[in-house]
């Protein structure tokens, strides 16, 4: 079920009602019963796949946890659980990715190597809530969490709608031990959850779908268009998918808010960073965070020599390419990300920022490196934008050759006022979020907030089906 | 009930009251602002329907690209709705079609007729393509969908808001290939000493064999074609089919309004569908017309079948299937709906 859908908004105030109205005991039920209805709306068989993945962690969690005074066995189990669950993303979602590219290779060396072609579509969210599964494992595994023996919770662990599809990636200490809490009806849980969807739809419906339609424009056909109409285009899209995903997260915290519970904040203002490092601390913080803590400091974090860590950081950063997609443009789209930040260490190092003094000159030098980032991130995209390498060169090669063309793209007045409301609104809540920056509002300035928000969704949002960017993932 | 529950659906109330006030307020903004420029960018349909009938028409003609497609080589372009005007002089006859629509738009419209007018008939074309899968879950079925959902009588701001969000049937590429490969499955018929029992089988044993019923192999274009036919035209009706349920809503409705209906079923290239597919599929099509003879008959409505009244040489389009005449394919169907009428004021 999509969040922007008429059928959510029905079935939203129906699972809220009713969670409120069954007691404690019953409520996981409920959310279950309402998370596998949210799942099945998309591809009903695609449950089992689910079924699988809870299956799987939910044995080694209980058996980890048995055997937690017995390392071998602890450490099988863990590693057996996390081949099983990987196993199951790769079947779907790099199977086909390396059939084709082995198929490339044995061609490219004269050998014949007929090419395995699953014909399945890969399940909505399958990444998200592997990397969820294999957060709770882990987290078993290093006595951080103990394992759940109810199959009922840890099902809603992994399922709970609201971030089902596209996130938060969630940790047990954080969901779990939430989902157990009895919670009681409370009057800002609602109306902070409700600014939180309100926001999230204004951000995908009136930004991203809007900005989505020029740039697939361009994205089609990049020789058609300008210079500057490209460049336009691939910094619309770097608002269509902030707007898109910020906006998904917004709905999913809000939904969850209503009913008591608090997700992982996953986006904290990325646009106003000044490295590439801090725009990964406020860029999708629940999947970076996922790669830190499970991947970058088992493998040494930055407490190792430099080749290591820059090794590390290459490491990451492309399997983090690879998470978002079987491409090779997903690939260099991380890699590049890699490279990026460890070119950006030893420029840290020269300390630039201590040897101006004058406030205003930090203040000048910290907005040209928000500049330079966004740039960075903005080209970036276009990498991960790109269905694949051909569309690439032929956006970058109409790029290069377009510069005497005169601008074609007709933007509408409506688009360009909600960008700058979604920019001005995002810098205005850097500090905090939006429900809560609401809130200390006065009730006319609040209102006309949402009285503006309201008429935007409705009446100024893209008619075309734009599904969330990262449901492909 | 504890005082914290009392006091938090207190305020909640309160703001849903206050909420209600907002979108009532929102929505004469929009009124006065958007939505007159929404209907003409997303509802052509409704200015179709509330334009008002000219006084004087006593007729009106509802019916799609076949109404008023033409020929290049045509010395008379006039669409059927015009050649039916000029073969009853007595009457006037009045247009409220548009390519691609069908039966549930065609009620939308006639139900947007405002109660004052002089409309005595209504001529509603019945496109047997119009009930297969194909068509049902088509890319245009989706505009037109669109289309419905703002000429419902509700206020406009939520009429905009059930289509933001989009409270009508969609699908993507896939779901609709999906979509009919299923419907197609699942229209069964029983065509007698018959190996197929659904469009489905038929149309994979045509493309797989590359072989006509008369065991000739013609080119792959012409194999295309003839799956064409049996994918738009190889089902049998009954009442499910959502298509006769909106009939019957057209023919209830011109019974309250006390209209005359007369159902106009119009020709499809029943010599190409014979040459190609062979006669099983031309005899399906006519158990299906006869279907709808005897359906809407016992309804009060008159019904005009003109499915085998064009011969090849008067489609002018043999690359799809289309109901689209020459000059003189739409005057013979203009012709034969005309001496219903005739009969019917006689």
């Amino acid at each position: 079920m999509l969040f922007n859908s008429i059928e959510f908004l029905i079935f939203f105030p129906i699972v809220t009602l009713l969670f409120y109205l069954l007691p404690h005991k019953f409520r996981w039920l409920l959310l279950l019963a309402a998370s596998c209805f949210f799942y099945m709306w998309f591809i009903p068989k695609y449950i089992l796949i689910l079924l699988i993945t809870i299956l799987i962690d939910y044995s080694a969690g209980i058996l980890i946890y048995k055997w937690k005074d017995q390392p071998k066995k602890k450490k099988s189990c863990l590693i057996i659980s996390i081949i099983s669950t990987c196993a199951v993303l790769f079947i779907f979602k790099y199977l086909n990715f390396c059939s084709a590219n082995l198929v490339a290779l044995a061609q490219h060396f004269g050998w014949a190597h007929p090419q395995q072609v699953l014909n399945i579509a890969l399940p909505i969210g399958l990444s998200f809530h592997t990397f969820q599964s294999l957060s709770y494992v882990i987290e078993v595994y290093r006595g951080h969490q103990k394992a759940e023996r109810h199959f009922g919770y840890y099902a809603l662990y992994v399922m709970f709608y609201p971030q089902l599809v596209t996130g938060p990636i969630e940790r047990p200490q954080n969901l779990l031990t939430q989902l157990h809490r009895e919670k009681k009806l409370q009057y800002d849980n609602i109306a902070n959850g409700l600014r939180l969807i309100l926001f999230g739809l204004f951000l995908k419906m009136v930004v991203a779908d809007n900005l989505g339609a020029y740039v697939d424009q361009i994205y089609e056909d990049p020789h058609a268009f300008s210079s500057a109409d490209i460049l336009l285009g691939m910094v619309f899209y770097s608002f269509q998918i902030y707007g898109d995903f910020f906006g998904y997260s917004s709905i999913a915290l809000g939904c969850a808010l209503a009913m008591g519970f608090t997700l992982i904040d996953n986006f904290k203002t990325p646009y106003l960073s000044d490295s590439i490092q801090e725009f990964w601390r406020r860029w999708h913080i629940s999947l970076s965070t996922w790669f830190r803590d499970y991947l970058y400091i088992p493998l040494g974090g930055n407490r190792v020599s430099i080749p290591r860590w820059a090794l590390n950081t290459l490491i990451v950063f492309t399997v983090c390419g690879i998470w978002h997609g079987a491409n090779w443009t997903f690939m260099i789209w991380g890699f590049a990300y890699g490279v990026l930040l460890c070119l950006e260490r030893p420029l840290r190092s020269i300390h630039i920022f201590d040897r101006i003094s004058s406030k205003s000159g930090k203040n000048i030098l910290k907005g040209l490196n928000i500049l330079k980032t966004f740039i960075i991130v903005t080209f970036l995209w276009s990498v991960f934008r790109a269905p694949s390498f051909d569309s690439l060169h032929q956006l970058y090669s109409a790029l290069y050759h377009n510069f005497t063309l005169p601008m074609q793209l007709q933007v509408s007045t409506i688009v360009w006022v909600a960008l700058v409301f979604f920019v001005l609104l995002d810098i205005l809540i850097r500090q905090s979020r939006f429900d809560q920056w609401c809130s200390q509002k006065t009730g006319l300035v609040r209102w006309g907030i949402y009285a503006l928000m309201i008429f935007a969704i409705i009446v100024f949002s893209s008619v075309q089906q734009y599904p969330f960017i990262y449901f492909q993932f | 009930m504890k005082e914290n529950t009392k006091n938090t659906l207190r305020k909640a109330g309160l703001k849903l009251l206050l909420l209600i006030a907002l979108l009532a307020a929102l929505d004469v903004l929009y009124y006065f602002t958007f939505y007159p420029k929404d209907l003409e960018e997303h509802c052509s349909l409704m200015e179709l329907s509330q334009k008002p009938v000219p006084e004087g028409d006593d007729i009106v003609y509802l019916g799609e690209s076949s109404n008023h497609a033409y020929s290049e080589a045509d010395t008379d372009r006039r669409p059927i709705s015009m050649m039916l005007d000029s073969l009853l002089p007595a009457h006037k006859v009045g247009n409220l079609g548009k390519a691609a629509c069908h039966a549930s738009i065609y009620y939308d419209v006639l139900r947007n007729i405002p109660r004052q007018n002089n409309i005595k008939v209504a001529v509603v074309t019945v496109n047997m393509r119009s009930f297969s899968s194909e068509w049902i879950y088509s890319k245009l079925e989706i505009a037109l969908r669109k289309e419905q959902l703002m000429m419902k009588k509700a206020p406009a701001l939520y009429k905009r808001m059930l289509m933001v969000f989009k409270a009508y049937p969609h699908w993507t590429e896939e779901e609709r290939d999906e979509l009919v490969l299923n419907q197609l499955k699942k229209q069964k018929f029983n065509i007698p000493d018959f190996p197929y029992h659904n469009a489905s089988e038929w149309d994979h044993a045509i493309g797989k064999s590359g072989m006509l019923f008369n065991g000739t192999y013609p080119s792959s274009d012409t194999i295309i074609l003839t799956c064409h036919h049996i994918k738009h035209f190889a089902y049998q009706l009954d009442e499910d089919n959502p298509r006769i349920k909106d009939f019957d809503n057209i023919a209830k409705l011109c019974q309250k309004r006390d209209w005359q209906l007369i159902l106009n079923i119009v020709a499809d290239n029943m010599d190409q569908i014979e040459a190609l597919v062979g006669p099983e599929l031309s005899w399906l099509m006519n158990q299906n017309a006869q279907y709808i003879i005897e359906r809407y008959e016992a309804q009060g409505a008159i019904v005009v079948n003109n499915l085998n009244e064009v011969r090849d040489e008067d489609f002018f389009e043999r690359d799809f299937p289309t109901e689209h005449y020459t000059q003189n394919g739409r005057l013979t169907i203009a012709r034969n709906i005309a001496e219903a009428i005739g009969k019917l004021v006689n």
